[in-house]
């Protein structure tokens, strides 16, 4: 399998188009701690990039 | 346990043990910002003998040392700014509380404004509380809390958000993705001007578009009453036995041409202010034709370190003549 395809073979295991994942990816998506660290990384990925719209004018260097 | 729902129990507890060290993290990286800063600042300066309140005009217009030479203050007994960038009456209100509570007794308490600071009514939105107004959050919020207006909903919004340090202080994570991008947005184009503050050309934006505007705005002010929180700043400090002074701040010649000069401003809106700040024992001070040089001004509002200490040399200098230390 090359580069390529195992990544989009592991794309579509995450996003749950793919039953099993490529060989030799790391993570169960069975395990709990994978779910807490996904959604815990979109809450941190909107966390940070919320403040978008905010009028920033001020910023005290 | 069935096994999906034991997987989303876990994976919840797993979100909110990110979201709790999230939050520690952020309460770390928000220790020194520029309110906490000067607080700090406050509780190792109770000999202070002048305070300078106001917004960025007086955070960066107000020059210690050159304040203290003028005015014949020493170091232990010198004066302390207090001004915060994108801050309202409110927030400095609370730094004035904050330093009058640690037994900090200021002979005098000098407090910058432009344009209609001391007249607007502040109506706020939690989405407005970042940045320097954060203080709002953790500085005395039940009481900062009657003197500025918040819906229903952000009411109940700001409830529940000053109990959450990445809520309260969220405005420390946005500003470094704001300097990212615009780094990012400068990667080939020409360096744009800014200084302590942020980008010169923003402040531009807090100015009125047109003198038409501003009179029309000299109009309705006028008929204003102060805010309460400039109204308790009067009070409050000259409880605590200190003068108090309003600085009209030195402006940029555009911006005293375009809008101080006209008879609006100086016949109407600022001899209203002068008769309702006389009428609370404080006094008024038209300092803003004071600069009259270009050249001392950073961008369309704030002096630069050469203006500020030829400004707070001059200021020292008027009010050791008006008010001599004792």
């Amino acid at each position: 399998m090359t580069t390529f395809n195992w990544i989009k073979h592991a794309f579509d295991y995450v996003g749950g188009a793919q039953d099993e994942p490529p060989p030799g990816f790391p993570i169960q998506l069975g395990h709990w701690w994978f779910w807490a660290v996904w959604w815990g990384a979109m809450a941190l990925a909107i966390y940070v990039f919320s403040g978008q719209s905010s009028k920033f004018i001020y910023i005290d260097f | 346990m069935h096994p999906p729902k034991r997987i989303f129990i876990l994976a919840l507890a797993g979100i909110l043990l990110l979201l709790i060290a999230l939050d520690r993290a952020v309460a770390r990286s928000a220790q020194n910002t520029v309110p906490r800063t000067l607080m700090a600042r406050t509780r190792v300066s109770a000999d202070a003998r002048a305070l300078a309140l106001g917004n960025s005009v007086i955070g960066v217009g107000f020059n210690e040392s050159s304040f203290d030479a003028a005015m014949g203050l020493g170091k232990p007994d010198g004066a302390i700014n207090l001004g915060m960038g994108g801050s309202s009456a409110v927030e400095q209100l609370l730094m004035l509380r904050y330093a009058l509570q640690l037994g900090v007794r200021p002979r005098l308490v000098v407090f910058g404004f432009f344009d209609f600071q001391l007249t607007h009514p502040l109506e706020y939105a939690t989405r407005d509380l970042i940045g320097n107004r954060a203080m709002l959050y953790y500085l005395e919020p039940e009481y900062a809390r009657t003197l500025y207006h918040l819906s229903l909903h952000d009411r109940a919004e700001f409830e529940i958000m000053r109990r959450f340090e990445m809520f309260v202080d969220r405005g420390t994570v946005w500003e470094r993705v704001e300097l990212f991008r615009r780094a990012l947005a400068q990667q080939g184009m020409p360096p744009e001007k800014a200084n302590s503050m942020g980008r010169a050309v923003d402040f531009a934006m807090l100015e009125y578009p047109s003198a038409p505007e501003f009179i029309a705005e000299c109009g309705r002010a006028s008929r204003n009453p102060l805010i309460p929180s400039v109204r308790e700043i009067v009070l409050q400090a000259e409880a605590a036995g200190s003068k108090v002074y309003f600085v009209e701040m030195p402006m940029p010649p555009e911006h005293v041409h375009m809008f101080y000069d006209q008879l609006e401003w100086t016949a109407g809106y600022r001899t209203h202010l002068q008769q309702t700040l006389g009428d609370l024992g404080a006094t008024y001070i038209d300092a803003s034709h004071w600069m009259p040089d270009q050249g001392a001004f950073a961008d369309p509002l704030h002096l630069t370190y050469e203006g500020a200490q030829e400004f707070s040399r001059r200021l020292g200098e008027y009010l050791r003549n008006i008010a001599p230390p004792q």
